[in-house]
């Protein structure tokens, strides 16, 4: 079989590094190159993963031997370079969220669909064992009909001040609720096969004071089918915190409750250096970015739908623009 | 003998023998008599603890060596019980919520200040010692100023009352279980709440008249935000859970009582865990914390003693009650709600 061959489209979000880096663990993958509009790190990236860096997008989806894209740049950024990727007939992989507007979500879906490449949205945690194990256990009734799912995707604080676009509302469209909702609410309209009717959200002064963007929220979701879901997305985790962050859900059923705490799986380290020397937390669990990338090219070489679509990504976008307008206003608001 | 403070209970129930037993390690007062409607049960408990039983609260309202009466009965009746104690010259500790309806909260506090006598609501959890814990470190500043928080509070559907299952009687979920932690939470943030959204709902049980299942996001004055969940809405398997996070400027701290478990007892039919404070009550065993019962009646009793107001008075009790009700408010229109509520 043909190795499916790799671009990287921006690489201003972290997680480029460990797509970059599950990508080398797949025999039938490949990375050739990167583009970042930041010289510098984009020749960084280049030099980590010995791959050829472009100064220019448009040159790198010039060559015949890229299949497909990453697209992990600043958010504003995703709608153009999909656009590009998909008018250059590259398979496109874009991180979450895929867009800042619903229109620019929208469009992205279009383009992709009319040259006819796969578009998946980066919603991770549809790829996680434990995440994907709730789900089978929800679909083998085990515990009734899901009536309510509370959630938590909270982040150590100082993540987000790794990279300064996070929090720079021109390149990112927001802080902690354009980063945080999407992987909830997606695990809340997976969970419950129905989509958001209404969103409700409070957005709480910062525990950051130094950032000009949102950091903490809690959002709720009416949905159609009449369950309730809950969202706490919050960069709000103390800088000492043993670990990045979290994923959890409470789901209550009709007959029983599943609790996930999708990141748990760690080995606990202390050091001994002096009295107080950190705890840590080391994640010996599932790898997700691995396994949605490996699903991505199962769905490239078998052409299949991935199963997390474009059309999964624009509802993230669209809960997460209604949670802005409700804030806002201070009124429930319906997703467009 | 005669200096010691007399107490009547009224109510016999979980709560009712949980106070008795607390008010026996008070060395300043005696527990005098105990009513309840149902004389034969009333008896049969009041034997065991060497008191008087009533079924009647005015025979005792006159007995004179009855200074302080504890109402420990349904939440629709706390209006008439303490009341009536209050205008016969009691001081009253009143189990919570103080009351369903804001209207009987106000007579409550009224009958207080026109009787003055001392009233005390109890909001159990700020004498919790893991509660107390948590507000004397974001009090000393170590969390920076809070800034958002997350409370849960449930467990299974308390079938071993029924009363809590009856709206007229309980209130529901959101009046008598989440009113714990939205009175906790205004102590730590320091503020009132100024804006309510709730989802309140029957979930899992449409059998009851009662709502089983609250998600209440609060927004407080000084623009702190908090999410409580309480829940009745849990399988039968599962423990009753209490825990809470608070993530402010310069830190965080939580707790959830399944985690420090210094007691554990595995048997082959199942595994138990225990905290000193969850087995049957006992007093003041060093290193073990106090009871947050014997704590919450003993604080009563100085404020009867010293004439101080209680940390918990009336007024204190009604501002958790109106955003409970503020929270059912907003289910039923399925909008924010902003507080003060207006009357009605």
């Amino acid at each position: 079989m043909k190795k499916i061959r790799f671009g990287f489209l921006g690489v201003a979000h972290f997680h480029a590094d460990n797509y970059a880096n599950a990508i080398k663990k797949i025999p039938d993958a490949e990375i050739v190159a990167v583009y970042d509009e930041d010289e510098k790190l984009g020749k960084e990236f280049s030099n980590n993963f010995k791959i050829e860096y472009y100064k220019d997008a448009a040159q790198l989806l010039k060559r015949e031997d890229v299949d497909a894209v990453i697209i992990t740049a600043e958010n504003v950024k995703h709608h153009d370079y999909a656009v590009k990727a998909a008018e250059a007939g590259k398979h496109i992989l874009c991180e979450k969220p895929i867009a800042t507007t619903v229109e620019d979500a929208d469009d992205m879906i279009k383009k992709a669909e009319k040259s006819g490449v796969k578009f998946q949205t980066c919603f991770v945690m549809r790829y996680h064992s434990a995440s994907i194990l709730v789900k089978n256990l929800i679909n083998e009734g085990r515990f009734g009909k899901v009536l309510a799912l509370i959630g938590t995707n909270k982040l150590n604080s100082s993540l987000p001040l790794l990279r300064r676009w996070f929090t720079d509302q021109k390149l990112s469209g927001g802080g902690a609720v354009m980063d945080h909702t999407v992987h909830l609410a997606d695990l809340i309209r997976w969970y419950t096969n129905s989509e958001a009717s209404e969103v409700y959200t409070e957005i709480g002064k910062n525990v950051n004071k130094n950032i000009d963007v949102e950091d903490n929220f809690l959002t709720t979701l009416l949905m159609e089918n009449g369950a309730v879901g809950h969202i706490d997305g919050s960069w709000s985790y103390a800088a000492g915190l043993y670990t990045w962050g979290d994923v959890t859900m409470k789901v209550i059923g009709t007959d029983g409750v599943i609790l996930l705490d999708a990141f748990k799986q760690n080995i606990s380290y202390i050091g001994s250096d002096k009295p107080n020397d950190k705890l840590t937390w080391h994640y010996y669990g599932c790898d997700c970015d691995l396994e949605m990338i490996r699903s991505f090219i199962e769905c490239i070489v078998e052409d299949k739908n991935p199963i997390a679509s474009g059309i999964d990504g624009r509802q993230g976008v669209a809960i997460t623009i209604a949670s802005y307008e409700s804030a806002k206003i201070g009124k429930p608001v319906k997703p467009k | 003998m005669t200096d010691k403070l007399g107490v009547a209970i009224v109510g016999y129930g979980f709560m009712g023998t949980t106070h008795l037993s607390a008010w026996r390690y008070i060395n300043e007062c005696e527990v005098k008599a105990l009513i309840g409607r149902n004389i034969e049960k009333v008896r049969e408990v009041s034997k065991k603890f060497g008191v008087e039983a009533y079924n009647n609260i005015d025979e005792v309202l006159k007995r004179k060596d009855i200074d302080i009466v504890d109402v420990c009965t349904p939440t629709s009746t706390h209006a008439s019980y303490s009341i009536t104690s209050m205008n016969a010259g009691k001081h009253v500790f009143l189990e919570k919520p103080i009351a369903l309806t804001l209207k009987e909260a106000d007579a409550i506090i009224e009958a207080s200040i026109k009787n003055n006598v001392k009233l005390m609501v109890g909001h159990v959890l700020r004498f919790f010692p893991e509660y107390m814990k948590a507000k004397e470190l974001i009090d000393r500043g170590m969390v920076g100023e809070p800034v958002i928080a997350r409370t849960f509070r449930g467990g299974p559907i308390p079938e071993w009352s029924p009363w809590f299952l009856d709206k007229n009687q309980s209130g529901g979920v959101a009046i008598d279980l989440a009113i714990h932690d939205v009175d906790y939470l205004m102590w730590i943030f320091n503020s009132k709440v100024k804006r309510v959204y709730g989802v309140v709902r029957k979930l899992v049980h449409k059998d009851i008249t009662a709502e089983d299942f609250a998600l209440i996001n609060l927004r407080f004055e000084n623009n702190g935000i908090a999410l409580v969940e309480a829940s009745w809405a849990l399988p039968k398997m599962h423990p009753f859970m209490m825990n809470f996070e608070v993530d402010g400027t310069n830190g965080m701290i939580s707790f959830d009582n399944q985690s420090p478990v210094p007691v554990k007892l595995i048997t082959s039919e199942s595994i138990s865990g225990f905290s000193p404070e969850s087995l049957p009550w006992r007093p003041a065993v060093h290193p073990f914390p106090v009871d947050p019962f014997y704590r919450e009646l003993k604080h009563f009793v100085e404020c009867i003693k010293e004439d101080k107001t209680p940390m918990t008075d009336g007024e204190v009790a009604r501002r958790s009650l109106e955003v409970c009700i503020a929270a059912l408010k907003s289910a039923e229109l399925n909008m924010p709600v902003n507080l003060p509520l207006k009357e009605g």
